[in-house]
């Protein structure tokens, strides 16, 4: 995802930094040059300790120590996480299972090793997960927790929240598929075309509010990484699916809902999160969740 | 919030293709680095078995010569430029006087098609590592499927340059 504006302001800078397995670019307005400098890095520095407590590949993350922890034992972890399983947890319960963050490792893995697999049934229990007070997480039977379905979200909001607090009046964060804009002037965002991934069409003009894409076009057939719970593969025609919110954690996690389970069955937690959806196929069909959002 | 979509199928015919960004010049990428601090290029050239040892040590097949500079009060800013498969990325690293990664800044990026390097998972964990924390394709960075080589490309220019702290600019102190 890209986006563009042709918003004018005193100093506007644009830097990108290697984080949370993707490309993070940072686009900000603010009074001088040095002024967003500043804010940019302090921005760069709260998605950095998104990663540093959230990756499941990062030995000493609580996301690690808790999957490693013995059952029942409370791990202690950094707010922030507590506050990204609680909004899990709170998803889970609402969309009966089908966000889940302790599948989301199972869910990664290739068609072919889940048909090997037939036999083994995944572990997934969201329920397994008990965020206590104080920020402690126990695990009661042994799954394994996996935020990529949400934390890139959140930590585009930590970044849009570190440029607020340092001053800045206009910006984009995109992290890939996760976008956001504060301020008041729009921002047009722009996707790929399902069918040809070198085509890159306009998706939505977006005032202070996050968008989410999802898309499986560059996956080959049968590694597609967009899965539903049970494993099977998305609805033929869901080829890209965006789904915006004001906050980006919440428009992060409900792309997967809508994913695995199509625009119409999100209808009632889209609206509850004062999100909308948009899903769009190879062919050119369009799903919209809210038909009076999808002005043209 | 407010949010309109646009799609409509007449947009979809409508459409443009490829990009290119420019985040940072060497100057403000130093700067952001290395705020207030003074840069002085150094002449690096390797000789032959220097050049085979960092590729020894980084498992890094050597790739241009790269730009480096002398960062007053300690560390060094080096800039190099990984082609992958469908994009040219220019980036720069930082690295601290114990040649620890401060940073990486993106100077710019240019692609011809595909983009999956933005929009693919790529973990990485660059911030903080050194020479002795080896950066692994599969382990410390999730590959991208589809942009194997671009990814593989900017994974080892880090860890050339980080090599090449270890075996040569260390010595230079």
């Amino acid at each position: 995802m890209t986006s563009s504006s042709a918003n004018s302001v005193k100093s506007t800078v644009i830097r990108t930094q290697p984080l949370l397995g993707t490309f993070i670019e940072i686009r900000a307005s603010g009074a001088s040059r040095e002024r967003v400098d500043r804010a940019i890095t302090r921005a760069f520095a709260a998605v950095s300790r998104v990663q540093r407590v959230m990756s499941p590949h990062q030995h000493d993350s609580d996301i690690a120590r808790l999957n490693r922890a013995p059952l029942g034992t409370r791990v202690r972890v950094h707010p922030w996480t507590a506050r990204v399983l609680r909004a899990a947890q709170s998803l889970s319960r609402a969309s009966d299972g089908v966000f889940d963050v302790t599948v989301n490792t199972w869910l990664r893995r290739p068609a072919a090793d889940l048909r090997q697999d037939a036999a083994a049934t995944p572990v997934t229990d969201w329920r397994a997960i008990v965020v206590g007070p104080g920020a402690t997480i126990r695990r009661l039977s042994d799954v394994r927790v996996d935020l990529g379905g949400i934390a890139k979200g959140f930590a585009v909001d930590r970044a849009i929240d570190a440029l607020r607090r340092a001053g800045v009046t206009h910006a984009v964060v995109n992290a890939g598929g996760d976008l956001r804009v504060l301020g008041r002037t729009s921002e047009r965002v722009l996707v790929r075309h399902p069918a040809n991934p070198a085509v890159i069409i306009p998706l939505l003009d977006l005032t202070d509010g996050a968008v989410c894409t999802s898309a499986n076009y560059l996956d080959a057939p049968g590694h597609e990484r967009l899965r539903r719970p049970d494993g099977r593969a998305l609805a033929a025609d869901h080829h890209s699916i965006s789904v915006c919110a004001p906050s980006c954690m919440i428009a992060d996690a409900l792309t997967k809902i809508v994913a695995a389970i199509g625009v119409r069955e999100s209808r009632a937690l889209l609206e509850r999160h004062r999100a909308s959806a948009l899903v769009l196929s190879r062919n050119g069909r369009m799903i919209a969740s809210d038909p009076a959002s999808h002005a043209a | 919030m407010r949010a309109i979509w646009l799609l409509t199928p007449a947009a979809l015919a409508a459409s443009t293709s490829g990009h290119a960004t420019t985040y940072l010049s060497v100057a403000e990428a130093q700067h952001v680095l290395f705020p207030g601090a003074a840069c002085s290029p150094v002449a690096l050239s390797l000789t032959p078995d220097q050049r085979a040892a960092i590729e020894h040590a980084s498992g890094a097949h050597n790739g241009p010569a790269l730009e480096v500079w002398r960062v007053a009060g300690g560390g060094w800013f080096v800039v190099d430029r990984v082609i992958g498969k469908h994009e040219y990325i220019t980036y720069a690293v930082g690295l601290d006087a114990n040649g620890a990664i401060r940073g990486v800044e993106i100077l710019d990026y240019r692609e011809s098609y595909g983009g999956e390097v933005r929009h693919k998972p790529w973990r990485t964990q660059f911030i903080g590592k050194t020479s002795h924390d080896a950066l692994q394709l599969g382990r410390d960075i999730k590959n991208i499927s589809g942009a194997t080589l671009s990814c593989r490309h900017v994974t080892e220019g880090v860890k050339r340059i980080v090599a090449t702290y270890d075996l040569v600019l260390r010595q230079l102190g």
